[in-house]
């Protein structure tokens, strides 16, 4: 199961155009840059998704998951760094002095930052490509790998292949650093190569109503 | 008329402003990373380069520095998908001439890049 050069380089172009909206709320939410990386697009056999989820996964995170339902189905996940999202969290409550770990209130924050975050990436996904997509109540996880991976709704339709695509970021002058990933199953990769190809198709974009900087 | 140095790693991205920018009557010509920018710019002395910033080793901001360097009457438009007002700002502090957001409007290309010629022939 592999992708064209060009199916993937037109899906990483539409990814950094959404991760780049979530960067910008970020920015907006802490004052400060947002440095991304290029995504990357890659498709793995369900049994390796692990593995190369560990790219992006490393020491201790909170994750932020968010089921999208739709033509297009999958999981959306923001994940930090445990000592980030601490300071994420502290950045944007005031809280003094700073906490050293995430309780109730906490959590609660960083579900709703998460939420936000995570619909500027999927809003502008579902408006370029034209499909309406519907979300779950973000659900914040502060757990292992293994146990997060569970949880995706992917892994439940019994499909041999997941789409992976994520980047990293780092918010400049702090310790906060992450990633963001939607990961996809096979049975929404060929809506979604279809929706991206009439999306490349199209003579000149949208124009979408996003905030100018 | 103009010839027009559309820098972008994303050939989609290179495919739809190239198309804006021949339907808005120049020339372009195209390079997919900031090294083949940096050739590209001395072989085919464009009048604007149309610059994405999110690329693969040396980035939009590096190019456009380098540029600025070796060319200090270089015409640059950043087109990008970052909308952070710092990067506009970073983008204005380095020299450049036009911000254009991804997803491209044609009609927004097109009056950015005819700004950009404007303007820099007043420094010539």
């Amino acid at each position: 199961m592999d992708l064209t050069e060009q199916q993937k380089d037109a899906l990483t172009e539409l990814i950094n155009i959404a991760f780049s909206r979530t960067a910008a709320s970020l920015s907006e939410l802490t004052g400060n840059r947002v440095e991304l990386d290029v995504p990357e697009v890659s498709v793995h056999p369900m049994g390796e998704l692990a593995g190369a989820l560990g790219r992006y996964v490393q020491g201790e995170v909170a994750t932020v998951h968010q089921i999208f339902s739709g033509p297009i189905a999958g999981d959306a996940l923001l994940l930090l760094n445990h000592d980030g999202a601490v300071n994420l969290v502290d950045m944007l409550t005031g809280i003094d002095p700073p906490a050293r770990r995430l309780g109730a209130s906490s959590k609660e924050v960083l579900s709703e930052i998460g939420n936000i975050l995570l619909n500027a990436c999927l809003g502008i996904f579902g408006d370029l490509l034209k499909v309406r997509l519907s979300f779950t109540v973000p659900r914040l996880h502060l757990e292992s790998l293994a146990d997060m991976l569970e949880s995706l709704v992917i892994g439940k339709d019994e499909l041999h292949y997941a789409l992976l695509i994520g980047a990293q970021f780092h918010v400049k002058s702090t310790e906060i650093t992450g990633s963001m990933l939607i990961v996809l199953g096979i049975a929404s990769l060929e809506h979604l190569i279809r929706a991206v190809q009439e999306w490349t198709q199209t003579s000149t974009f949208p124009a979408v109503d996003h905030e100018r900087a | 008329m103009a010839k027009i140095l559309v820098v972008d790693d994303s050939g989609l991205s290179r495919q739809m402003s190239g198309r804006i920018l021949r339907e808005s009557g120049h020339d372009v010509v195209e390079a997919q990373d900031g090294i083949a920018a940096l050739e590209t710019y001395f072989l085919e002395k464009p009048e604007v380069v149309f610059l994405d910033i999110n690329m693969k080793g040396m980035n939009g901001f590096d190019v456009l520095a380098k540029l600025r360097e070796l060319d200090p009457h270089a015409c640059i438009v950043i087109a990008t998908a970052d909308i952070q007002s710092s990067t506009r700002k970073m983008a204005a502090e380095g020299g450049a001439r036009g911000f254009v957001t991804k997803p491209f409007v044609a009609a927004e290309v097109a009056r950015a890049v005819n700004a950009a010629l404007e303007g820099c022939k007043e420094w010539i």
